[in-house]
């Protein structure tokens, strides 16, 4: 893919660097056969919700309609579509990053 | 404060709502407008699991052509049914008059602000709190020694309002393990029209002493505390319908008052 269109998605322009709003690192790593992510980490808005991170991967990766595709954290648990990512940060981020797995059919029970 | 106390559990667990449910007025295409339905429901449930009645007793009064997912709506707001009911109640009802009166809806599905349900989707998201809650008492500990049938058992246990069926394997995710109170409180913090709030709040504090509701609260919601460290006025703080002390010990109503998806639902309500 293209490197303007990485950057061009994901990146909120709402705030400024020097906005009071501060984003946090995401880390995106795929999981059984979903495809990997050339640029994994992204800065992101904390006020968004698992649903926006879902929206913005299934586009990124060009998913069908039909194709599901599931958001875990900490390879332990599918986080609430409603969730806020500010909210997962401060709960289950690990050296200033939040990882979430994302894959196509349901990978860890 | 901190053994089982079977009687609490119980009497939590069989916490009632009545509801009364209307058809909304301009999706009314019967000639006469349908009688309102009158339930009782569990607290602990979700509205996908108890309203399969209301869908049988209101789906003939509405035009067929334009039926979507049905929905509800209280005073204006949609109600998001992956919360349990009895936290819906204490974050909206605001002492309002009982029955709780719910408007039914098969059209215009507002999808920017609720999720499409179902029951399939109802017990997605009930073993995904119970996963989550487990990492944050037991570091997955716990879920990751349950098999698919435990999980079967949890669900059944709910959806069939069956309390020993539940708790027969709720215990085992609410047990301290290797004799460790939880490492952090499983809560959520809910407010009208802002995102709950969820924190990291552990039951022990640095110094070696058990943390109390209190304690929760100057964490995650510390706008609501005084200096001396009491609720302000003009704010409530209710679960399971009850104001809560702040002296109550952490583990205790974790184990006690939390809802069976395994969190503490608080709802935050101010006078404003």
């Amino acid at each position: 893919m293209a490197d303007n269109e990485e950057t061009a998605v994901p990146v909120e322009s709402t705030t400024s660097v020097t906005g009071e709003k501060k984003k946090v690192d995401l880390l995106l790593k795929s999981a059984g056969d979903a495809p990997i992510l050339k640029k994994k980490k992204w800065s992101v808005d904390p006020d968004k919700k698992v649903v926006w991170v879902i929206d913005f991967l299934r586009r990124y990766l060009k998913c069908q309609p039909s194709e599901s595709l599931f958001i875990y954290v900490n390879q332990a648990f599918v986080p609430s579509a409603d969730q806020s990512i500010r909210n997962l940060y401060q709960c289950f981020a690990a050296d200033g990053k939040l990882v979430l797995y994302y894959c196509k059919t349901p990978a860890w029970g | 404060m901190t053994g089982e106390n079977k009687e609490i559990l119980r009497e939590i667990w069989e916490g009632k709502l009545p509801i009364r449910f209307l058809l909304a007025d301009d999706e009314v295409s019967a000639l006469e407008q349908p009688e309102s339905l009158y339930l009782l429901v569990p607290r602990m449930s979700y509205l996908p699991l108890v309203t399969d009645k209301v869908y049988k007793h209101f789906i003939r009064a509405v035009n067929q052509d334009c039926i979507e997912e049905m929905w509800f709506e209280f005073e204006g707001q949609p109600l998001k049914w992956q919360y349990p009911i009895g936290a819906l109640f204490d974050l909206y009802w605001g002492n309002n008059v009982l029955p709780w009166n719910l408007i039914v809806h098969f059209q215009k599905f507002p999808a920017d602000e609720i999720l499409k349900g179902g029951k399939e989707a109802a017990e997605f998201h009930f073993i995904s709190c119970i996963k989550e809650a487990d990492s944050l008492k037991h570091k997955c500990h716990v879920i990751h020694g349950l098999q698919k049938k435990d999980h079967k058992q949890l669900w059944l246990g709910l959806l069939n309002d069956k309390f020993d069926q539940f708790w027969g394997v709720n215990r085992r995710l609410m047990e301290r393990v290797n004799d460790e109170s939880f490492r952090y409180v499983p809560f959520r913090l809910h407010q009208v029209d802002k995102p709950f709030l969820q924190e990291l709040v552990p039951t022990i504090k640095e110094d070696g002493s058990c943390g109390n509701f209190g304690d929760l609260l100057e964490i995650a919601l510390p706008e609501a505390i005084d200096e001396e460290g009491k609720i302000k006025k003009g704010y409530r703080i209710i679960t399971q319908g009850i104001e809560i002390p702040q002296n109550t010990d952490l583990q205790w109503m974790s184990y006690h008052l939390s809802y069976p998806d395994n969190f503490l639902h608080v709802a935050v309500l101010t006078d404003t």
